[in-house]
This record gives C-alpha cells, structure tokens and sequence, in this order.
C-alpha cells in the first residue's frame, strides 16, 4: 500500500470516530429548544474546556497561525497576545448571563439584549451581523479541511471531496444531536489538535536545526526583522506599531462576542464550571506556542510553499515520518477546522430561527427545532458552495468580521452594568458604530495611523450609546429588577466591571 | 486574602497585561536578546504573560470560591 493510502485509512478512521462520537451523544439530549441549542444547561468541566478551547483554535490558529509566523514573523504575536485579555472578564459576566439565561429563558446573545432593550428590530439586526460575520467563517473551515486533505493525500483526493466528507459529517452530527454533538466531539477534536501541535512543534525544530534555540539563533542572523514586533505586514514591509496595537485590542474586545463562544455561557451546567473554563483557559492558550514553532522551523527551509498558509503540510510532507504520524497530523489540522466549523453553523442556525425569524413569525417549539436543522443544511451548503467558488477575497471578509462583532461590545455591556441605558440610545449606537467600521472598511487610506475599523467604531458608537440614552426616558423600575435582582449582585458586578 | 484584594490584583495584573501587550509598553520587550527557554526575547515576553495569568486567575478563583462558600460577595 502506498504511503498515502495509509494516511487516508487513518483519515478515514478519525472522521468516523468524530461521526460515531457525535451520534451517541444525541441520545443523553432532550427533544426541545434549549436541548439543541444549549445542551440542556449541562456540560461539565471537562467538556467546558474543551469546547471553548477547541472552538476558539481554528483553521485560523492552525494554518494561519504557523503561517503568519513563516511570512510575517512577529506579527503573529498579536494572536498570542489578545486571547487570555479577552476571556477573564468572562470570569465575571459569565455566571451573570447565564444566570439571567436561567431566569429569563434566553438562549442566545441577541435574546439577551433585546431582553434588556426590547425591540424586535434590534433582534433581527444582531442575527444579520452574526450571520454577515459567520458565512466566511464558516467558509474559511470548510477550506482548510479540503486544503489538508488534499495535500497530504499528495492530491489523490480532491478539494471538493475531502472538504465535502468532512463537512457533511460535521453537518450529519449537529443535525441530529445539535449541541450536545458539538460538546462532544470538540472534548475529542480539542485532545487531538493539542497533542499534536506540541509533539510537531518541538519534533521539527530539532530534526531539522537541532533545537529550538538553534533555530531561532538562525532565523535572528538571517531574517533579524521577523523576530522583532510589531513584525511585517502582508505586503513584507513592516507592520506598524498602530495596526498591531489595534488588532490585539478589537480582538480582545470582540473575542467573547463572537456568538458561539458567548452561547457557551448558555450550555454549561453551573457557574463554576463556566468560572473555571476562564480560570483553564490561558494553559489552551499557550498551545499557540508550539503553532507558531511549526511556523517559523520553516522559514530557514531552503524550500518555500507556494501560499504561507499550507507551510504546515508543507513542511509534514518534508520530513520523512511515518505516514501514521502524517494522517495523526491531519487528523490534528481536520480537529482545529472540524471543532469551529461545527460551533459555527450550529450557532448560525439557532440564531437565525431564534432572533430573525421567531419574533417576527409565531412557531411551535417542534418548528422551530425543525427549522434549525432545515437552516443548519442550508448555512453549510452555502458556505460550501463559497469554499468552491470564493477567492482570496474571504480572508479580507474575516478581517471586517471582527470590526463588525467587536461592535456587540457596548450593547452586551450596557445590557448587564448600565441601568441608564435606553433601548433607542443602544440601536442608534450599534447602527453608528457599525456604519462607522464599514465606512473605514471600503475606505482604509481614511484610516488614522492604520488603526482597526472594529476601535474606529466603537470610539463612534460608546459616545452615541451613552448620550442618546441619556437623552431618551429611562427605563421602567420593574423591568430593571428583572435584569438587576438584588443590591449585594450589583454590587460586585460593579466591581468586577 | 480579602475579595477587594484579590479582585484588585487580577484587574491590575490583565491592565498591566494589556499595556505590555501594545504600543508603547511592548517597546521595552520589541527586541531578540536574551534567548530564554530558546526562545526570542519577544516570543517569550508574550509567552510569560500569559503564563502569569494562571497562578493569578488561580488565586481569584480561590478567593472568590471561599467568599462565595460563606454567603458573602
């Protein structure tokens, strides 16, 4: 058998464990709302920790990681830098949302601030921006997956099948277990991708300089300005210090509003679960670590790949190991794409049934459950659609996406710690803010110092929320107490605020 | 360890994170010298931080888990 039959048995055989994984976990779920879209408020620790680290390490993190570091050297820093400032504020906001998910039945991000700020129309605009930002996520996973399978099947399998099988098991297993299946399956896929990004991190450079000092000692007489931030731009000139200063902030800030990651507060089963998935959350972190080792073993290699973003097959298909350790290698690179593609059109799908088309369209629980997984089909063809016909055009698409999430910020905020806030001052201020990141967006030259359109909104929208709100009558006393139950919780909410 | 204290030392540990992270703080660690653990100076001064945060996300959680056992927070 030739070496990339082996690799495509081990494949084979991690995509129907991931298949079989998902499946059996639909059987502990109940049939309702809350069973598909949070899991019946039930994972554990263990399960918390994976899912978060999992769903937060994408194809981004594991081919774009290692090939930010090959082509732009420090500038992959800010990766590393914005995840743990992002995350420990949900040490605190966490317990908070989940506890109001508890009393007031929400089940996604939008049911929460429009709970707060009651207005249809700003339900409905909260699941457009999800989805504006979801689609070229989703797309982005979708190929990764079909780029690792075909280039350590040395092409045997094509883009199409392999991004196809992939993702309809991923489509199969949400489909009939929703997120009870994701749960499961990234606890599995999270092990993998951590496992293997160490033992090739460290594995590579020393087969082939010796060391990890070795190797950068190399790179620092040889390349000096890919170890030094704020590292290189795109275009190989230097990244300047107001880009990158900015990308770690907005990333920071827009972290946690992505909505599948701000669901999980929704799906864990107590609050010190959630609270200790923030605590665990840095020791996920430092796998990036190792990414970017991977990344940089292949700057010195006298060979080049023809796009930054594949140097890690690039560099597996030149060491010579074993074709098990190849498949394992993608079965790694198959987890990081698998583990957020899935998060992902699950989350689109609930949102999309739960804040754009129930408020507006009375439904039975029974269709709303049938309409997510009609929509969890639908998002996932679309988005494989796109990963077949797309460009490069995609991952400039992912970079407004952050500008645009970062901007749930303030509404999100507002909803938990401020009680002055108006349901008119938060609408006006998220169309600002976001009317702001776009303008920004079309228009970079306008860009003061290169900075990120996410802050350039939300410098716009903070002023605008805060000020219409306080032009604007305040909210009814009962309603407060709904959001704000006793003076001890407001108390150390401010705190912590 | 009061809850105020240990509240105060988290929020001031990831401020200080922050500004190290970014522009300007970042300039006193925007260099490849010293090596430590192989790795570039800057490598490991991201590295570092986040490593920090564990033992002091660890102490938060203690703190708070003991004010919360007594009813109190």
């Amino acid at each position: 058998m030739e070496r990339w039959m082996w690799v495509t048995v081990i494949i084979a055989i991690y995509l129907v464990a991931n298949l079989v994984i998902g499946l059996m976990a639909g059987r502990r779920s109940t049939k309702s709302v809350t069973g598909f879209v949070a899991a019946d408020r039930s994972f554990g620790l263990l399960v918390m920790y994976f899912v978060t680290g999992a769903t937060v390490f994408s194809s981004f993190a594991f081919l774009g990681g290692p090939g930010w570091a090959y082509s732009r050297g420090a500038a992959a820093f800010y990766i590393l830098a914005y995840g743990v400032l992002g995350m420990a504020p949900f040490y605190w906001v966490g317990p908070r949302v989940a506890d109001l998910g508890r009393r007031l039945g929400h089940v996604t991000q939008a049911q929460l601030i429009a709970g707060r700020f009651p207005s249809r129309g700003l339900s409905a605009l909260i699941a457009v921006i999800s989805l504006i930002a979801f689609v070229p996520y989703i797309t982005l996973q979708i190929e990764g997956a079909g780029i690792v399978i075909n280039s350590v099947t040395d092409g045997h399998i094509p883009f199409w099948l392999g991004s196809l099988v992939a993702y309809g098991i991923v489509i199969l297993y949400v489909l009939v277990s929703g997120a009870v299946a994701v749960g499961w399956t990234n606890t599995f896929q999270g092990v993998f991708m951590v496992v293997i990004a160490w033992a090739l991190g460290i594995y590579l450079p020393y087969h082939l300089y010796g060391g990890i000092g070795p190797m950068f000692e190399g790179i620092a007489n040889a390349r000096p300005e890919l170890l030094i931030p704020p590292g290189l731009a795109a275009t190989g000139q230097p990244w300047s210090w107001g880009s990158y200063s900015t990308y770690i902030l907005v990333s920071a800030i827009g972290f946690m509003m992505w909505p599948h990651l701000f669901m999980k507060a929704y799906t864990a089963k107590n609050d010190d679960t959630l609270r200790r998935t923030v605590i665990l959350f840095p020791t996920f972190q430092l796998f990036l670590i190792p990414v970017f080792l991977i990344g940089f073993s292949g700057v010195l290699f006298p060979q080049a790949p023809a796009d930054p973003d594949s140097i890690l097959p690039f560099m597996i298909l030149r060491t010579q190991l074993p074709a098990v350790v190849v498949g394992l290698f993608c079965a790694g690179a198959l987890a990081a794409s698998m583990s957020t593609g899935d998060a992902l059109v699950h989350a689109a799908a609930s949102i999309l049934v739960e804040d754009g088309i129930w408020p507006f369209v009375p439904m039975t629980e029974r269709v709303r459950r049938i309409l997510m997984r009609v929509l969890v089909l639908l998002t996932g063809a679309v988005a494989y659609y796109l990963a077949l016909h797309s460009g490069t055009s995609l991952v400039q698409l992912l970079a407004t996406a952050y500008g645009v999430i970062s901007q749930l910020a303030p509404p999100v905020i507002a909803a938990l710690y401020w009680r002055r806030a108006t349901t008119a001052g938060v609408i006006s201020g998220l169309v600002a803010g976001i009317a702001t990141a776009e303008l920004f967006f079309f228009h970079p030259a306008l860009k003061p110092l290169g900075m990120h359109e996410g802050i350039l909104g939300l410098l716009v929208q903070v002023p605008v929320l805060v000020a219409v709100s306080l032009l604007t009558p305040r909210q009814s006393q009962e309603h407060l107490d709904e959001f704000f139950p006793s003076a001890s919780e407001v108390e150390s909410a401010a705190k912590a605020g | 360890m009061t809850l105020r204290t240990a509240r105060a030392l988290t929020v001031v540990y990831l401020a200080l994170f922050l500004v190290a992270a970014i522009w300007p703080g970042v300039l006193v660690a925007s260099r490849i010298h010293p090596f430590v653990f192989g790795l570039p100076f800057s490598f490991f001064w991201y590295a570092a931080w986040i490593a920090g945060a564990v033992p002091v996300l660890y102490l938060l959680d203690r703190v708070e888990r003991r004010y919360r056992d007594g009813g109190e927070g």
